[in-house]
């Protein structure tokens, strides 16, 4: 067992076919950007919000890099706890087109979805 | 020559200038102060998304966490009581109802990397709202 890698045994964040496409597509006309970084703050009407950024490199060694379908996403290290087992999906509609994140650890979300409580 | 021109022009300007309150007074009974302004990108989407004569329609409903919320819908039926703002290939409909509780404010189209969709901005007649913006609460 000495020196033996700990694998997980799942990822972190699991992404949707159509968040794979649009990341993909996001992604294409921005060649400095290597993927996609998740994060949290602490905002909105029921204390904690998602947020998405562009990310160039790893910035810091603590993030969490899921690779998948060849798409690269991070996890800011202050949200893995809060992030594990989440599903990443796209929706897109004519009105509006979003990121949705299927988080199991959640207790409730503001009425618009937006912020969400643990 | 000039003079006589201007004399000729004055009776069907006035004419258009007089009809013109009262044409559009017959389609809606609101104030006519009442509006709401359109921003560019909000325009830009309309005419991506409207190719088949369909129009934005707002209403504003109770509910959210602040009291009110904004609803957006693709619609293609017009109503008695709704005014349209916009252009003729990109229209935003809204009731009177829901235009007393809005007027003033802006509809946007806001994009980012998370998410993209309309949304009313600066309404001089909320107070507060939500942090995503789709609800608000009034100014007594």
């Amino acid at each position: 067992l000495k020196g033996r890698k700990l694998l997980p045994t799942r990822a972190a964040l699991t992404l949707t076919p159509a968040a794979v496409n649009r990341i993909k597509t996001l992604l294409q006309d921005k060649p400095d950007f290597i993927g996609l970084k998740v994060g949290v703050r602490q905002r909105g009407c029921n204390g904690l919000s998602y947020t998405l950024d562009y990310a160039s490199s790893k910035a810091d060694k603590l993030d969490e890099e899921v690779i998948q379908d060849g798409v690269k996403v991070f996890i800011d290290k202050k949200a893995q706890l809060s992030l594990l087992g989440t599903e990443m999906d796209f929706v897109e509609s004519k009105l509006s087109s979003e990121f949705v994140f299927n988080n199991p650890n959640i207790k409730g979300t503001c009425g618009c979805g937006e912020s969400f409580s643990m | 020559m000039s003079f006589l021109l201007r004399q000729l022009i004055k009776p069907g300007l006035q004419r258009i200038l007089l009809q013109s309150p009262v044409a559009s007074r017959h389609v809606a009974s609101a104030n006519p102060e009442q509006k709401i302004q359109v921003s560019e990108s909000c325009l830009k989407r309309l005419r991506e998304i409207c190719i088949d004569g369909s129009f934005l329609r707002i209403t504003v409903e109770g509910g959210g966490c602040s009291g009110f919320q904004y609803k957006f819908d693709l619609d293609s039926k017009m109503n008695e009581d709704d005014l349209q703002f916009g252009e003729e290939k990109a229209k935003v409909v809204i009731d009177t109802v829901s235009l007393e509780y809005c007027t003033g404010s802006t509809v946007d189209y806001h994009s980012e990397l998370i998410r993209a969709g309309f949304r009313m901005v600066a309404n001089p007649l909320a107070e507060q709202g939500c942090s995503c913006g789709s609800s608000f609460s009034v100014k007594m």
